[in-house]
């Protein structure tokens, strides 16, 4: 569905060129998900916005469905963005709050010529499909809760019945009585609609339980992927393997019984980036050659890939 | 009892809105023991916020409070005396470490400052640094003079910890410390709060929406939905064996660490309409155990042993 191949994305700013996104290969099967998790700064919000064309890609190439859009004009993405949706983080920004839901949804049938006269039937349908009902499409998006709201942008994101959704951080903003709702509801979309999700979170538990594989980013860079179990209960690379002993866990006992691996000082700027690999700055099992050793993504068997030649 | 360090009886807080009286608080009681960490858990919505402002007499103009009984160390503590405890011997450290440091001035000064303010009898400069290097902000001299942009968000976070244990105190209230951080940034702050506990005995309220948090630092927890405390209990009773059906529900939202991939159960209907409450459990919409007393009578705490209380009608028997 989405093959993504030596992906870079710099932005230069006035302090000097901040390497977001740094030569990123990956691929998302029809049907799956894959979750992408990173601290901030990692750069995956930006490789989600990359390979939508919401910002320029510097090099590499983003192939959808077997074509190259990576460098096409807007005019020619327009078929590919019917196919390729987006949900946003903050549902409180991404709705324009002059318009009703009801617009809201019709906007992307309008953008994608889907004929008038079905327009209302199928935002009808599409508030169903999400669970609010065709009397709440005349209200205004500060007259709904945030969970309603990113309800609202699910139905926008379907709207163009697309094949694919780059969900980024479609839950944190929300409670956690409301994320499984939007959890659940995403999962039953993917079944129902033979959706392909690439879903872009900081919650590795919330990413464990919603992802078929899983990517981890550090400093631009994928680290590490692997099918979601294998990577939570076998991580190799030393950043993964402390990055999932500091997830908190909701059980008092299991809790004090882990031993969290703790990293040293906090993630660099993307400005000046460490040589070699970008976490020997931090990692407890640094090495001198890995001041200048660039690792590269290995084989480790079991569909499970780690940048890291000692482990 | 001495060991009790705070002692909060039928709190009741409210705020004028433009749109009417909002009930943000509506009798909650608790207490804390000496040296021992208190979780808060709950939702947007929940009080859980508005029941520290109110403790701590910062809920501003638009806030009410009223309480049958706030002791703190055995005193009682009124508006007037909880101003000189504040900053002294009950700290607070709040989510967002970038708004509650001044942009234009030094750490240094503002930490220095904040001693002055509470008259510390002592070199104030080796205080600041004794207790910046403490919390791993070094060399200390270099960076007392720095400014907080020129700090990382982890890093100002422990300033801000570093200024709430300057004056050496009884109590730290800690509202969502770490909410704004990376995991691995967390894991190191809550690390950090855990060893000044143990070096100088100091209590913490922890008020926190993420479960996995509270589990791993609470002795104790208070659950609060729509202004009032639905269950309390052991850190173990509450995720071991929950009682209310929010408490339940809340745990059932999140992945069990256990089987991660299992479908989720969610609580469903929106959060709490704090502008028109219901007249009985603040949960009632969203129960799916409601019964028809829940919608007009407020439940009394029903005792499960010296430590596990929980509020609701399915326990009563009739």
């Amino acid at each position: 569905m989405l093959k993504v191949e030596e992906l870079t994305k710099h932005f230069h700013t006035s302090s000097g060129t901040v390497h977001s996104v740094d030569g990123i290969s990956l691929t998302v099967s029809k049907g799956e998900t894959l979750g992408l998790v990173g601290e901030s700064g990692c750069g995956k919000t930006t490789t989600g916005r990359t390979i939508i064309r919401l910002y320029e890609p510097d090099s590499g190439h983003i192939i959808f469905g077997g074509h190259d859009i990576t460098h096409i004009t807007q005019r020619e993405m327009l078929p590919f963005r019917k196919r390729l949706q987006m949900i946003f983080q903050d549902p409180y920004a991404s709705l324009n709050p002059r318009m009703t839901a009801g617009d809201i949804i019709r906007e992307p049938m309008t953008i994608h010529r889907i004929p008038k006269d079905e327009h209302s039937d199928r935002v009808n349908h599409l508030l169903k499909l999400v669970g609010l009902n065709t009397e709440q499409a005349g209200r205004y998006p500060h007259e709904f809760s945030g969970g309603q709201r990113q309800r609202i942008g699910i139905a926008r994101a379907l709207a163009a019945e697309p094949e694919m959704i780059i969900c980024d951080e479609p839950i944190s903003a929300l409670d956690v009585s409301i994320q499984a709702q939007i959890v659940n509801m995403l999962e039953d979309l993917q079944k129902s609609l033979g959706l392909t999700y690439l879903f872009i979170a900081h919650d590795l538990s919330m990413v464990r339980h919603i992802s078929t594989r899983v990517a981890v980013m550090y400093l631009g860079s994928i680290v590490e992927t692997a099918p979601s179990d294998e990577l939570y209960t076998n991580p190799l690379h030393p950043y993964t393997v402390s990055l999932l002993s500091s997830v908190p866990i909701p059980d008092p006992e299991k809790s004090s019984q882990r031993k969290i691996i703790p990293l040293k000082g906090e993630i660099p700027s993307a400005i000046n980036q460490p040589s070699g690999c970008k976490f020997h700055t931090r990692c407890p099992n640094a090495k001198p050659e890995c001041e200048s050793l660039a690792p590269v993504l290995q084989d480790k068997g079991n569909n499970h890939f780690c940048a890291c030649p000692f482990v | 009892m001495n060991d009790e360090i705070l002692r909060v009886e039928n709190l009741r807080t409210t705020f004028t809105t433009s749109a009417g009286e909002v009930k943000a608080v509506d009798g909650v009681s608790f207490t804390v023991k000496r040296g021992e960490v208190l979780g808060i858990a709950g939702e947007s919505g929940s009080g859980k916020s508005a029941t520290m402002l109110s403790i701590m007499g910062l809920l501003g103009e638009a806030g009410r409070a009223e309480y049958g009984r706030l002791d703190f160390m055995g005193e009682n503590l009124t508006p007037e005396s909880v101003k000189s405890l504040r900053g002294d011997k009950i700290a607070m450290v709040f989510q967002d470490p970038m708004t509650s440091l001044n942009p234009v001035l030094s750490v240094g000064y503002q930490l220095e400052e904040s001693l002055r303010r509470h008259n510390w009898q002592g070199n104030i400069h080796e205080r600041v640094a004794e207790m910046m290097t403490r919390v791993g902000i070094v060399p200390a001299a270099e960076r007392m003079r720095h400014y907080p942009h020129e700090f990382s968000g982890g890093q100002r976070q422990r300033l801000m910890i570093a200024m709430s244990i300057l004056c050496g105190p009884e109590l730290l209230i800690a509202d969502e410390p770490t909410t704004a951080l990376d995991v691995t940034v967390q894991a190191q702050i809550l690390g950090l709060l855990r060893e000044i506990r143990r070096d100088s005995g100091m209590s913490m309220i922890l008020i926190t929406h993420d479960l996995g948090v509270i589990a791993g630092e609470a002795d104790r927890v208070i659950v609060m939905y729509g202004g009032r405390v639905m269950e309390e209990g052991t850190a173990r009773e509450i995720f071991g064996s929950p009682m209310h059906p929010y408490t339940r529900g809340l745990l059932r939202s999140v992945p069990k660490p256990d089987s991660p991939r299992e479908r989720l159960i969610p609580i469903e209907g929106q959060p709490p309409d704090l502008l028109n409450p219901p007249e009985g459990c603040p949960f009632v919409k969203r129960c799916n155990e409601a019964m028809r007393i829940c919608l007009h009578r407020k439940p009394e705490a029903l005792t499960l042993s010296e430590t596990h209380k929980y509020s609701c009608w399915l326990g009563v028997k009739d």
